[in-house]
Order: structure tokens, then C-alpha cells, then sequence
């Protein structure tokens, strides 16, 4: 009866392992096989390995990257992040859904093509909302462009695979193209000129790659249109290319043969500006690492340490690393600190962690060096979750050397030699990179025995997480490397004194590792002159939603949210009034506009009901509602919730459906004050870090906007931003024009030719796609 | 040794002993629902939390270890309140009822579905005992009782309501023709004495709850014979009197003197009623306000006399009332419960503890209305039997027609009433069940397994069966699925309970602190 071959499970098991603490690697083995977990398979691993039934069902229905019925041919991650929130994200979900036909109660379209899902944050906020169909992104996306989406998706699936078996050229070797329309059109729209700039760049560059007039990929309105098709057959796509930006899409694909990397790498970064900035609402593809970058501009409010070159370096080269200081402070400490002298220098620069509690990392060193037990663990957590952050992912995907350097450094000064790299599962290339950076740094003698020609030892495992914010809380992480559902325990004890498999234990976020080599090379006094009083140094952001330049910034602890909104982030852009940063995510707080002479650091937030946490910043203007802010993280929160005690797991859930209730005009006089009442008995109650600070959101949206909160109870949104409460109309505006009538995915608007339209709101969804596509403005939203 | 303090008192622990054993050790109690000796603590239920140095953090005390000077606190508004947040937090997220709709909706009280399962299984003296604990008059009510208990049966949604008032009359019948009738024992001499006016059904049932508490109790009443309007007002083809007689008689006993053909305010004056006795029950009946004056009384403008809902005191504190003096619907079995209600609290009374807040109902917690699909869950597990219909219907039910009928109860009560700890905390902090309205979740019951039920809704996730399951080494046993709030216990790879559970279910019964994991059969 069993019809799934079962081989490749006794292959797998063989490869990783048949202890307890494997199950992990396993199931994604597993899952990466078959496509999800066929149970005949768990039931095979269970026979063959020292895993139990009730353990691989416990942890494979914890984490949400299993599943346990096959998905779709192909996979659409619709990212549904603080950012692509703001900009309509749960819009787009339900538009795909709609357009694919799935079912209420399924995932799936029937015929098995598309399985769509939502995902916590695809990283990649600018170009929000985005969604991640396989490996690839498509961004700024609104409910008209999803038709187009698909299509192009399966079209260049179509070409892709045919293209497989065509790809030797006949020298053997595939250099990758740039394919180009030159489609009337698209020549009208300037692709002519773009043409002979390429073949002109090609030539100048001495690049083999052939510069192809290809047909219209029928997106006329986003001409002219460049593709590169990279020499392991990426793809990527830039819309509205001038002919200026030719070199530049050349340079950032294809090696020249004479000229340096570093120019590469530049102009790879401005073209990042013309592809993020841009303005406008074209379907655009970029290919899976084609995400948000460090914001370059006005460098004078940043200060790089974290992100130290950021821009200059190639993530991967180690010659380029050790060229610019690279594994100097690892020598140093070697050759020449004792484990006292590097922890003092971590003293003296005052660095708090920055995986959001802010505590003093020297305390955990110290804890953990002072401990005389023999064997000792240090373990790096790169599991950053929040919505609207990633500054984890980039610096893993960036500078990997920099975080094993801190990480090595500080497995020295505890006394540890092994270690353990968490790392998130949506983060595959960071896994990709970090795992490429070991290998490397093993070769040369920067990892494995005697470091560096001294008694030192380092081993560094990665584990890759498997979808389950919660274990980004230092003791559910520890259960998870453990091969255990990631459920937080009771500190104390803390992991400096019972960790992982109960040893002494250091750990720190990928950022705090990150620093180290920068104070260890320039002394703690020198990271201690930067920031505030008592938060020092820098801290790296991911600035979204509502601000004209978004991306990631390292700044100086201390700077305002002002400086950091108008200066860095360009302001708001567009008519709306800037209304509040959310920072610190699901954890944090919102900073009311009138607040936003703030510093930031560790206890000026506080203050003001927000956290650094790990560090996203979305900026909100008037079109955002504050429930809707507070309901949207409350959702993740509880989804999130490991569900071990009862505040948690039952008392965010009592939160939300309050605020469900007032999204949905059906809330109640008393509602503020139960919820404020939960809040504050969750906060003081709940176990670990998750429950205690789920409450934030809520609280600060109402203290600074308790009459949004009123205004719903009044059956009133005044942002105009939940469905239940907005009613769409037409106004005398309307020139007739059937656009909204061809749009309306539900048919709610008659087509009438060259009359005022009108909406049945009956049938309306408030999907939002007529007042998008009106030209005239004449959809009004109350 | 560790020394710390818990509510200020002081007390020595071994290291390593938790700060519930140190409370422990002082006598202090912390409730606690997830914790079990022996057990890794899950800390999940969270209400066994304490405050500990000032901090604002409350934490759970059964897995905090306690520490040289600590200062615990756990009898604290602040504490006190996170726990009955706790408990209501649990309550908002449970699905059963502790009591059966029937026992609930009878006036009296009356534990209905423990009578119909002792009558399934024959046992009828012990059934006559669970009638009697609440009704003294079960055969009298078994004929002319309106039984809104039936309306309130679960099964009524299905094939009609289990006969439960002829259920209760079949075993009064039997009892009464028994050699041996069901006498409840009664306590030591207290040396207090009660006046009764009134020998009607509620003047009837204070005698006889309160005479078993050792009480003597005079009855007067100005006819020649006991009954009240049992006698006089109701159709005696209904209500044979042989029947009456009969039943009243059980009601007697040593410590009940009937004082026949005697009315209080013309034959004795109230003023030399309350001189010589120690507290005063009035179940006269209807009053006019003449008649009031007369004891001294006063109506309210419903013309009922005024007291104390909860404990039946009048101004009087000495005078209690009940029955139709105090209410206009004329219910026997309401009058009964009067009787049974404010004996209670007269015994209080007697012992100087009725004090607000002593008399407490018991909590329950309700299901309320069956979801679609809900009743066929109900009546998976129940014989299928259409309601019977005693084949003579003057004699009533048959022990073979009562045993079939009794089967079709649908066991809608709790399995675990008596030992379940949410039900005990949520008793002990006065837990409200409705203190967040949420969507209830779906009632389901697994009900294969030859020795335990299960029914989801009721489990607070501590986990303590998978611990059971695997300290007894099952080989598939139980785990947790999912995360959050919709995280169950449930079976690996959907097996079934009795593959999951082969030799451990029993103790996982024993072990669940809810009534989720039950055993099927125990003597209740």
C-alpha cells in the first residue's frame, strides 16, 4: 500500500545521524525530498532511529517550514512583513487565493500548481508588498498586477526548463545573456537606444555574453525592459532601463576581465538605488538575493561597524576580508589577550546585546568564563524574526567572516570549543554563505584546531532553524539545537550557568558577535565614544514602510527618530503627514510623531513604550490605522506563541479577539480597559520574553492613539483602513473611463460606458484595486 | 539549608527545594493545576504563581527554586488576582460542563445524573441516597413535579428527554415498599432547637436536612395532618394520599416533633415562638399582610416576605423563610429546595458562621448551547434506545423499563467533577466562567479506548499524560501537536488512543488535573 519509496530516508539517516537531537536536519532532509512529510516516511525514520514517535510529531507540527500534505507544484510566499502589511499585504494574499481559485479551506488550487502562503518577512520591505513565487521575488505589487504575475511566472518557468537542456554553448560553457525587446512598442519607449548601449557596454568591457533582441514579455508599461540571465541561469529583470544604465546591469552581473571588483561592486550598489526607489507600480522580478541593501546615502548620520565596508567587500572572498583587517582582532586575542583582557575591552565599550533585551554582554561573558566546568558551549543566535527586520540576515549574508571573527573571538575569552550557529530557515543563502565562510576559514586555520598556531580550538556547527519565532528566546533556541519543540523555559537558571545539554552556555545575537572584532581592533574606549550614555556604539536598522528610502542603516546609539526618518529615510513622501514609527516590532511599541525627538537608545525607548528589540523600524503615516497596527502584531504574536502557559497562549489570544472585534465595528465600551487589563497581567506573568512583551504594541497605540481606539468602538476607522468599517463610492469625479468595472475581481461595479459608475456594497470586498487603478481620483474610501 | 520568607514567615528548605515546597513546609497553600510530585514541572497553568522581591514579574512556584532571604508573597490581592486571571483564562478556553444541564435546571439541585447511572447499574439504594441528598419528598415529586430537568436533557434534542421525574419516583416507589427504607443518619444532639411554621413541602424539607444535622426541630402547623398544600392543594388522583403518607413518615424521625392544629400568632404569639426557640423557619405559605403582621413580618410590594436571596434570613436575623411565603410561582420542588437551601444556612446560623459570603454555590462551568454536529458527538457514546413509556403508566417504570430508559443518559456531567482541579480553583478564587467572551471551540470525545475518555476541549495542555505515557515507556504514546493556542495532546501519526495508550491510560486519567483524560467506568 506504502507507494513512496522509502530508500532515501535509510540514505538520509545515514548521512546525518540516528541520535534524538537530529530529528531536525532530518525532517528538512526529508521534507526537501518529498516535498513535505509523508507520514509512511516519519513512521521509516522512527524504526531506524533512536526517535520516538511522539517526538517527531511533536516537533514536525511546531515549526511551520513542515508540511504534512504536498503542496503545489510551486510555492507563493506572499510576505505579509510590518512593511508589505502597510502597503495592503493581506489585500494581495486574498486576491491570489481569489485568482487561483483555493478553496476556504485549503492552500492549494485544484490543480495542485500554486500552494499560497503567508510569510512573517521576505526581508526585502522596499519593495513592498512583494511575494516570493520559488526563487523568485516580485515586488510593489498590487491586486491587477497578480494575473500578469502568474503568467510571467510560468512563462519564464517554461522558458527555464527549456532552456536547461539548450544551455551548452559550444565551447561548453554558458556565460549568461541580456535579452532586450525591441518590440515597437518598446522601441518607442526607448529599447533601441538601451540596446547599443549594452552591445557598446559588452564590447568596452570585453564581456562573453551576448546582448539578445527578444520578444515583448507584454509588460508594455514597464518598457523598456532588461533581462540578465546569469551564468548558473538567474534571471533578473529591470524595468524603465535609460540607456545610462547600461553599464551599470553589465558590471553587476558579468566579471570584466580587467577591471577591478571594487567598481563592480559600486556601481552594483547604485543600480540597487534605481531599482528600489523607483516610484511606481510595474511587476518586477528580481531573483531571490536581490533584497534590501545598507542604505548608502547620507553617510554622515551613519557610522559602519557592524556593517564595516559595507558595499566594498565581496561577501564571500576571504583574500578580500583579511585585505581589510579581516581576522586581525581574532590574532590579536590569541597571540596576545588573555581571556580577562578581552573581556575588560568588551567592559569598557559598554556593548549590550543587540538581540533586543539589551543586556551587558561582558556580564555574560564573565558569567560564563568565571565557570569552571570542563565542557562549555557558545552558540550564535541567528534567528531573527521580526516582522520588518533583517538586519541578521543581511549581516549573515554579507559579512560572514566578521560574525564567525566575533564569534571565535568570543569563544576564546569564555573558554569554549564548540559552537552551535542558529540560523533561520527563511534564510537560506544566509545558510548558504555562512556555511561557504566556515569552510573557508577551516582551510586557512581560522577555525578547527590550534587557531592560528595556538592551543585554541573551534568547531562551529550550523542548525538551521525550522520556522518558529519563538525560538529566537535564547532558552527555546537551545531546545531546538537540542532536536525539542522550541518551548521557552524558567530562568533562572540562565544558560551561562545551565544551557545547551545543561553545560554553561554564551549566547549572543549575530550583531553583538558582530561588533566585537571592531572594539577588540580599535579598543573598547573608541566603540564607547559613540551613542548615548548608556547605550554605546551602533545599531543596525531596517527603515520601511512609509519613507521615501528605505533599507537597512547602521547609526550611532542616541540619534533621534527624526534624524533618522527625515535625514536618513528622505522623509515621508507623498501628501500624508508622518504619524509614528513602530520600532521594535512585535515586541515594541509605536513613537507617536510628536515624540519622534526620541534618541534611540535602550532606555529613551523604553520610556516612550517601545523597544530597540532587534531593531526594525517601519514609519506609519496618516493612512495607517493603530488598531489595525496593534491587531496585526497581536495576530503574530499569538501565532507565535509556543503555547505553554496560560497568559500566553490563551491571554493574547482573549487580546486579539477584542481587537478583531473592534476592527470589525462590533466592539464593546469596556474593551480598552479589558484589554489594557490583559496586557498588564500577560506582561507580568507570562514565562519567557515572547508573552512578556506581546503586549507592547497594544499598549502604546493606547496610550498615544486612544481615540482611534474609541473612534472603532463608534464603529468608525478613521484611517479608513479596516474593511469592516469602510464603505467604497464613486464620485462625481468619475469620467467614465470602466477601468474600476474591468478591475473589480468581484464584479461589484457594472460597466456604463462614459457614465459615473457606481459600487454594489453588498458585493464589494473593499479589495482597494478601483480606487488603486481609478486615474481620476474618484473612488472615495469613508 | 535556605532561609527565606514566605507572607512574612519564616522557614528553613534543603537547596534545591522549590518555593512551593517551602510553602508547603508552612502550611501555606498554593494552588497549583499543572504541578505533580515527580513530575518536570511544565510550568503552564501558571496559578501557582507568587510575587517574589518586589519584582512586578509574578512566577510560577513550582519551579522556582527557593534562595537564601527571599521574600515570597502569595496571599496578595496582586497575586491572588493573576491566578484567578488565570483560571478564567483556562475557563474561556473550556469545553464540557462540570454539572449535567438537568442537575443545574432542577430547582433543587438534585445530582441527576449520578441517580440515573446508579439506577443503570441497579444500584438503587445508592440512588435513593443521591435523591435524598437534595429531595426528601422523591416520590410525592415523582408524580406531580413539572420537571423542568427534562426540558433542560441534552437528548431531548435528539429522541426525547431521558424520563428522569419517572426515574426518580420508580426509586422513591421501591424505596418506600422496602422493608428497609433509606433513613439518613443523623448527628450528635447539638442542643439547639428550631421552630418550623409551616409542615408544607418546604417547612417538610428544613425539618428533615436539619434534623440530620442534629438539630431538634418543632413543625406547627394549624391542620391536623403534615403536607400543606401537597394535601390540601393538589389532586389527590395525581397524588394518592397513601403515597404522601407514606413518604412523610421516612421524613420523621427522632429529632422532628409534629405539632398539629396550631397557629403561630393565635394560638402561640411569634414573641413566645422566638423566646424559646434558638431560630425561627416560616414555610407558611402564601401570606396576606394581616397574617404577616401577625410574625411579625413584613411583605414586600410583590406581597412575598422579604429576605436574603442567598441565605433566606429576614430582617429577623433569628426568622428565615422560604417556600410560598417567599415566592409566587407555587413549584413544589422549589419549595423543597427552599427547605434544603435555608436548613444550610439556619445550621450556619446555629453555629454563628453566616457571615456574607459563606453560603456558595458550586461552581460550574457550562457548555452551553450544542453546536451543529455536537449532539451526534453526545449520542455516539449512548445506547440508542428510543425514550420508554412505562408500560403501566399508574405504576410507573419497571426495574427493567428504568434501567433501559437510564441508559440513554448522555452523561453530559464531567467525569472528573469531584477531583478536577479548575473546577476546585475556580470554586476556591469565585472564577467567573464568562470573564472573556470568546467563540467556543467544538466539543469532541474520543470514547474508543476500553479504560479512558478523552475529550479535548478540557485539557489545560500541562502535559502531564505524555510525561505518564512516556515514564511508563508506551511505545507510541502521546505528544503535543501544533504550538500556541491551538497546540493539542493528541496521538502520533493519528493512531488511536488505544494504540497511543496500552498500558498507561489509566494512570494518565489519574495523573490529568481536568476532567480531559477520564476513566470510563469509576463509581460515579
Amino acid at each position: 500500500m506504502c507507494d513512496i519509496d522509502l530508500t532515501f530516508v535509510d540514505n538520509c539517516i545515514d548521512r546525518i545521524g540516528k541520535t534524538p537531537d537530529k530529528v531536525l536536519p532530518i525532517l528538512q532532509a526529508v521534507q526537501q525530498n518529498y516535498g513535505y512529510l509523508p507520514q509512511e516516511a516519519l513512521e521509516k525514520v522512527c524504526d531506524i532511529t533512536e526517535i520516538t514517535p511522539a517526538s517527531i510529531t511533536g516537533i514536525s507540527t511546531f515549526y511551520d517550514q513542515f508540511r504534512h500534505q504536498p503542496a503545489g507544484k510551486h510555492i507563493i510566499k506572499v510576505c505579509v512583513g510590518t512593511a508589505c502589511h502597510v502597503k495592503g499585504a493581506n489585500l494581495i494574499y486574498e486576491a491570489f487565493r481569489r485568482y487561483l481559485g483555493i478553496a476556504d479551506d485549503n492552500d492549494t488550487d485544484p490543480q495542485k500548481m500554486f500552494t499560497v502562503e503567508k510569510v512573517a518577512c521576505l526581508g526585502c520591505c522596499m519593495l513592498a508588498p512583494a511575494v516570493q513565487i520559488d526563487d523568485i521575488i516580485f515586488g510593489h505589487l498590487s491586486n491587477e498586477h497578480i494575473p500578469i504575475v502568474v503568467k510571467d511566472f510560468l512563462e519564464q518557468e517554461t522558458a527555464r526548463q527549456q532552456k536547461a537542456s539548450t544551455q551548452d554553448y559550444a565551447d561548453g560553457k554558458y556565460f549568461g545573456e541580456i535579452r532586450i525587446c525591441l518590440d515597437s512598442s518598446c522601441v518607442a519607449s526607448g529599447s533601441g537606444k538601451v540596446y547599443e548601449a549594452l552591445k557598446t557596454a559588452v564590447e568596452q568591457l570585453g564581456i562573453n555574453v551576448v546582448v539578445k533582441s527578444v520578444g515583448c514579455p507584454g509588460m508594455s508599461f514597464l518598457a523598456p525592459i532588461v533581462e540578465v540571465v546569469s551564468a548558473n541561469g538567474t534571471s533578473f529583470r529591470y524595468a524603465r532601463i535609460r540607456p545610462e544604465n547600461a553599464r551599470e546591469i553589465v558590471l553587476r552581473h558579468f566579471k570584466p576581465r580587467q577591471i577591478g571588483r571594487k567598481i563592480k561592486n559600486t556601481a552594483s550598489f547604485m543600480l540597487d538605488k534605481i531599482l528600489a526607489d523607483r516610484v511606481g507600480k510595474p511587476v518586477t522580478r528580481y531573483s531571490i538575493d536581490v533584497r534590501d541593501r545598507p542604505v548608502t546615502l547620507f553617510l554622515e548620520k551613519q557610522k559602519h561597524i557592524a556593517t564595516e565596508h559595507c558595499g566594498n567587500i565581496n561577501p564571500i572572498d576571504l583574500d578580500e576580508y583579511l585585505n581589510n583587517d579581516g581576522f586581525k582582532a581574532l590574532e590579536k586575542c590569541v597571540k596576545g589577550m588573555s581571556s580577562d583582557d578581552i573581556i575588560s575591552q568588551i567592559k569598557l565599550s559598554g556593548l549590550r546585546g543587540r538581540g533586543g533585551a539589551g543586556f551587558q554582554t561582558s556580564l555574560k561573558w564573565t558569567d560564563v568564563a568565571n565557570n569552571n566546568a570542563v565542557k562549555k558551549y557558545i552558540v550564535c543566535n541567528g534567528d531573527e524574526g521580526d516582522p520588518g527586520a533583517f538586519m541578521d540576515r543581511m549581516l549573515m549574508e554579507s559579512y560572514p567572516y566578521r560574525i564567525i571573527e566575533g564569534f571565535t573571538i568570543a569563544a576564546y575569552a569564555i573558554g569554549a570549543e564548540e559552537g552551535h550557529l542558529y540560523i533561520r530557515a527563511e534564510y537560506p543563502l544566509a545558510v548558504k554563505r555562512i556555511t561557504e565562510a566556515i569552510n573557508k576559514c577551516r582551510d586557512k586555520g581560522f577555525l578547527g584546531k590550534n587557531i592560528l598556531g595556538s592551543d585554541f580550538c573551534l568547531d562551529i556547527k550550523i542548525v538551521a532553524g525550522a520556522g518558529a519565532f519563538v525560538c529566537g528566546e535564547e532558552t527555546a533556541l537551545l531546545a531546538s539545537i537540542e532536536g525539542k519543540r522550541g518551548i521557552p523555559r524558567l530562568r533562572p537558571p540562565y544558560p551561562s550557568e545551565s544551557g545547551l545539554w545543561g553545560k554553561p552556555t554564551l549566547i549572543n545575537n549575530v550583531e553583538t558577535y558582530s561588533l566585537v572584532p571592531w572594539i577588540i581592533r580599535n579598543g573598547g574606549k573608541s566603540f564607547s565614544a559613540l551613542g548615548s550614555a548608556n547605550s554605546k556604539g551602533t545599531k543596525v536598522f531596517a527603515l520601511a514602510g512609509k519613507v521615501s528610502r528605505g533599507g537597512l542603516i547602521e547609526v550611532p546609539m542616541g540619534i533621534t527618530i527624526r534624524q533618522i526618518v527625515e535625514e536618513i529615510g528622505g522623509g515621508i513622501g507623498g501628501d500624508l503627514a508622518f504619524k509614528a514609527v513602530q520600532i521594535g516590532g512585535p515586541s515594541g511599541g509605536c513613537v507617536p510623531a510628536s515624540l519622534s525627538d526620541t534618541p534611540v537608545d535602550y532606555e529613551s525607548l523604553t520610556a516612550v513604550g517601545a523597544i530597540i528589540g532587534s531593531g526594525g523600524l517601519v514609519v506609519l503615516d496618516e493612512s495607517d490605522c493603530m488598531v489595525d497596527i496593534a491587531r496585526y502584531f497581536l495576530e503574530f504574536t499569538q501565532y507565535q506563541s509556543c503555547g505553554r502557559c496560560t497568559f500566553c497562549r490563551i491571554g493574547t489570544r482573549r487580546m486579539l479577539d477584542i481587537l478583531e472585534r473592534l476592527c470589525q465595528g462590533q466592539g464593546k465600551p469596556d474593551d480598552i480597559d479589558k484589554l489594557e487589563e490583559l496586557a498588564i497581567m500577560i506582561k507580568q506573568t507570562s514565562l519567557c520574553g515572547l508573552g512578556k512583551t506581546a503586549p507592547n504594541p497594544v499598549l502604546s497605540t493606547i496610550e498615544y492613539f486612544r481615540d482611534e481606539y474609541l473612534a472603532h468602538i463608534e464603529k468608525k476607522c478613521p484611517a479608513g483602513k479596516c474593511t469592516a468599517l469602510i464603505t467604497y463610492s464613486v464620485t462625481d469625479d468619475c469620467i467614465g473611463c470602466t477601468l474600476c468595472a474591468q478591475h473589480c475581481p468581484v464584479d461589484a461595479i457594472p460597466i456604463n460606458p462614459y457614465s459615473k459608475h457606481e459600487i454594489d456594497t453588498e458585493k464589494c470586498i473593499r479589495c482597494d484595486t478601483c480606487r488603486k487603478i481609478c486615474p481620476e481620483n474618484a473612488i472615495k474610501v469613508e | 539549608m535556605i532561609t527565606l520568607t514566605i507572607d512574612n514567615k519564616t522557614v528553613q528548605v534543603p537547596e534545591g527545594s522549590t518555593i512551593l515546597d517551602a510553602a508547603n513546609k508552612l502550611g501555606i497553600e498554593i494552588p497549583s493545576m499543572c504541578f505533580l510530585k515527580d513530575f518536570a514541572p511544565s510550568t503552564s497553568c501558571m496559578v501557582c504563581v507568587v510575587k517574589v522581591n518586589d519584582s512586578d514579574t509574578l512566577i510560577p512556584s513550582c519551579a522556582t527554586l527557593a534562595a537564601e532571604s527571599m521574600k515570597v508573597q502569595s496571599d496578595i490581592p496582586h497575586v491572588i488576582k493573576a491566578r484567578k486571571t488565570a483560571i478564567e483564562l483556562l475557563l474561556s478556553d473550556h469545553v464540557g460542563d462540570c454539572l449535567g444541564p438537568c442537575h443545574v435546571t432542577c430547582p433543587a439541585k438534585m445530582n441527576i445524573p449520578l441517580m440515573i447511572r446508579q439506577i443503570a447499574e441497579g444500584k438503587f439504594t445508592d440512588a435513593i441516597k443521591t435523591v435524598k441528598k437534595d429531595i426528601p419528598l422523591p416520590a410525592v415529586l415523582g408524580r406531580i413535579c413539572p420537571a423542568p430537568c427534562e426540558k433542560a436533557c441534552r437528548r431531548s434534542k435528539a429522541d426525547g428527554p431521558v424520563s428522569i421525574c419517572l426515574l426518580k419516583r420508580f426509586v422513591a416507589d421501591i424505596d418506600i415498599e422496602s422493608p428497609e427504607s433509606y433513613l439518613p443518619e443523623i448527628a450528635p444532639s447539638s442542643g439547639k432547637h428550631i421552630a418550623i411554621i409551616g409542615a408544607g413541602p418546604a417547612g417538610l424539607s428544613t425539618a428533615y436536612y436539619l434534623a440530620q444535622k442534629g438539630h431538634k426541630c418543632t413543625v406547627f402547623d394549624d391542620h391536623d395532618k403534615a403536607g400543606g398544600m401537597l394535601r390540601y392543594g393538589v389532586d389527590r388522583q395525581k397524588l394518592p394520599h397513601k403515597v404522601l403518607d407514606a413518604e412523610i413518615a421516612l421524613t420523621m424521625n427522632s429529632n422532628i416533633i409534629f405539632k398539629n392544629n396550631t397557629r403561630i400568632g393565635s394560638d402561640i404569639s411569634i414573641e413566645e415562638v422566638k423566646k424559646d426557640f434558638d431560630a425561627i423557619f416560616i414555610a407558611t405559605g402564601t401570606l396576606d399582610q394581616e397574617q404577616a403582621e401577625l410574625l411579625g413580618l413584613k411583605l414586600s410590594s410583590k406581597g412575598t416576605v422579604e429576605i436574603n436571596s442567598e441565605t433566606y434570613q429576614t430582617e429577623n436575623p433569628k426568622i428565615f423563610a422560604g417556600g410560598n411565603a417567599i415566592s409566587k410561582t407555587r413549584l413544589a420542588v422549589r419549595s423543597v429546595a427552599h427547605g434544603k437551601e435555608a436548613a444550610n444556612s439556619i445550621d450556619l446560623f446555629l453555629l454563628n458562621k453566616l457571615e456574607p459570603g459563606a453560603v456558595v454555590s458550586e461552581f460550574n462551568h457550562r457548555m452551553k448551547r450544542l453546536l451543529e454536529g455536537e449532539i451526534e458527538t453526545f449520542m455516539a457514546s449512548a445506547d440508542k434506545t428510543q425514550r420508554i413509556e412505562p408500560s403501566q403508566v399508574e405504576v410507573g417504570f419497571n426495574s427493567s423499563e428504568a434501567k433501559s430508559d437510564s441508559h440513554r443518559c448522555l452523561h453530559c456531567d464531567c467525569r472528573k467533577v469531584d477531583s478536577c482541579k479548575l473546577k476546585n480553583a475556580a470554586q476556591q478564587f469565585q472564577a467567573k466562567s464568562n470573564q472573556f467572551d470568546a467563540p467556543r471551540k467544538h466539543f469532541i470525545q474520543y470514547y474508543s479506548h476500553p479504560d479512558i475518555i478523552y475529550e479535548p476541549g478540557k485539557c489545560i495542555d500541562c502535559g502531564l499524560c505524555i510525561q505518564t505515557a512516556q515514564k511508563q515507556k508506551e511505545g507510541l504514546g502521546l505528544t503535543f501537536i501544533g504550538r500556541g493556542f491551538d497546540v493539542k495532546v493528541s496521538v502520533p501519526f493519528d493512531k488511536s488512543i488505544e494504540q497511543a495508550l496500552k498500558t498507561a491510560a489509566l494512570s494518565c486519567a489519574a495523573n490529568c488535573p481536568t476532567g480531559a483524560l477520564a476513566p470510563k467506568h469509576n463509581d460515579n
